[in-house]
């Protein structure tokens, strides 16, 4: 809980963003003027204030000044209803004082009060930016909502969670959503680790995760804490946790069970109190199918599974994401392009196989490709990236298809590729011209 | 004198324009008061309340635009 002074002249908004703040679980304090600000400052300490630019008896900064004089640092965030202002102060804020604009959010309020990094002055087109659900997630999808609904849920327990979902689908960024959020619900800033399973060498998996003692092997030429350890109270990641290799998977169970770790070549358990967030592209079933992942570890780590919709679930949500990697790249490199409907139209026509990751690759390569000077963003004719090609060209085979069913699909998908070029596919077919007008002529849904 | 009679129309227009996010922020802080108050079923008279002052700060930001319009 925070103690918390908000100096602004207009007694309504004072009043209901108290309510807020309240509601928020911090105490809070008011005043109207500077001489108010400087009697109240006297006999109490704040952790952070919030402060009008402009009150009547003078400006904001010269209580800035006044807190400088005194012994105290309280976070102060300023808040400007001027535009012009807006940029002088951004020249003035340190690591301890922010800015807002008006008007103000709630979500404005919380990311001050959470004494992150504030929003970027160069930030275009504010008014436009969608909203970022615990501090990073974008979508307003029911789909989305859903998730958002089971994140708070979570957050508020120390069950442990896995993530589910095809890859590019944000997983990681999830698990940051959780994390943030279990922060805020416990008014605490613990750490987040994170460790892709999948990328250590099996050699090495032991070490990673629960640490070593200096000499414990070759190579091992001082202590190194695991990561269970440096998450502490925080939050572990583990990423791919079902390409760890199954031999190993006894040594994480008994972490997950006793809640106790032992570093290689060291003789004392050391206890864990972290929440484990593991992350996984392959379904429920692949997993018990493949045997990739121990039953009872499962069902430890997977004590509240959430499943992460894919992003052509959600396609109503990609206008809010594209505009978002749009005005991240305009802000980076000082532009102003924009999408036109069309554009953000065919971005939603499209199936995202790669979903997420494959959108903000795109708009990528797209910004790259497209002139400086002009506003506008030179989308490809085509969004195919060979590993959706790949994806998209899986056509099944399944027992009981005719041949002739089978042959019939081969020629479909083949013009389709080649744009409906007789010839040409043909050629890839490995018949004549002829023939395949023939087999086109026999099938009878097929225009010439 | 012809520099000055052009700063001033503009200097009152900033001013209009920052007076109007006043009551603008106070839409904006109601509105997420009527939230809080609805996802956390709380009384439904609070947010009655916020949406009467929603609707006067609307009024008074229109009557800012009124002025801004008219300069």
């Amino acid at each position: 809980m925070l103690n918390i002074l908000l100096v602004d002249d207009d007694e309504e908004f004072t009043n209901v963003a108290c309510h807020i703040i309240e509601f928020l679980g911090h105490d809070t304090s008011t005043a109207s003027s500077l001489e108010e600000a400087y009697q109240i400052l006297e006999f109490n300490d704040f952790d952070h204030i919030f402060l009008d630019f402009m009150l009547p008896d003078g400006s904001g900064l010269h209580l800035i000044d006044h807190i400088n004089k005194s012994n105290k640092s309280p976070y102060i965030t300023l808040i400007t209803g001027h535009p012009l202002v807006k940029g002088m102060l951004s020249s003035l804020c340190g690591p301890k004082i922010g800015y807002l604009a008006k008007p103000l959010q709630r979500e404005d309020l919380e990311q001050a009060l959470s004494h992150k990094t504030q929003k970027k002055p160069s930030k275009k087109n504010d008014s436009s930016m969608p909203t970022k659900h615990f501090d990073c997630l974008i979508g307003e999808s029911k789909a989305m909502q859903e998730l958002y609904t089971m994140i708070e849920r979570v957050a508020r327990t120390q069950a442990n969670v896995m993530l589910m979902g095809e890859s590019g689908v944000g997983k990681e960024v999830v698990a940051q959503a959780i994390h943030y959020a279990t922060n805020k619900a416990n008014n605490s800033e613990y750490e987040l680790v994170a460790s892709n399973c999948g990328a250590i060498s099996k050699d090495l998996i032991t070490s990673e995760l629960f640490g070593h003692e200096k000499g414990a092997f070759t190579g091992a030429i001082a202590k190194k804490e695991g990561v269970f350890q440096r998450a502490g109270n925080g939050t572990l990641f583990l990423d791919e946790v079902t390409e760890m290799p199954i031999d190993m998977q006894p040594n994480l169970l008994r972490v997950l069970e006793n809640k106790k770790v032992t570093p290689v070549g060291g003789a004392k358990e050391i206890d864990v109190n972290c929440r484990v967030i593991s992350a996984s592209n392959r379904s429920v079933a692949e997993i018990a199918e493949k045997k990739c992942l121990r039953e009872d570890i499962y069902f430890r780590l997977a004590v509240f599974p959430i499943s992460i919709p894919a992003l052509r679930e959600r396609k109503e949500d990609i206008p809010l994401l594209a505009n978002t990697f749009l005005n991240e790249l305009n802000n980076e490199y000082d532009r102003n392009h924009q999408w036109d409907a069309t554009q953000l139209q065919r971005l939603v026509d499209y199936d995202w196989p790669g979903n997420v990751r494959e959108l903000r690759h795109t708009i990528h390569r797209a910004f790259i490709m497209s002139d400086p000077q002009s506003a506008s963003v030179e989308l490809p004719k085509d969004f195919r990236s060979p590993f959706s090609s790949i994806s998209e060209q899986k056509h099944s085979l399944t027992a009981g298809q005719t041949i002739e069913d089978v042959e019939k699909e081969l020629i479909k998908v083949t013009l389709a590729d080649v744009n409906g070029n007789k010839s040409l596919a043909a050629e890839m077919l490995g018949i004549s011209t002829k023939t395949l007008y023939n087999r086109l002529h026999a099938y009878g849904d097929f225009k010439d | 004198m012809t520099n000055q009679n052009n700063e001033a129309p503009s200097k009152n227009i900033n001013e209009l324009i920052h007076d109007a996010r006043a009551p603008l922020n106070r839409i904006s802080m109601q509105a997420e008061l009527i939230k809080l108050v609805i996802e956390n079923e709380m009384p439904p008279e609070k947010a009655l309340e916020a949406a009467n002052k929603i609707i006067d700060s609307c009024q008074e930001c229109s009557q800012f635009l009124e002025q801004i319009s008219n300069k």
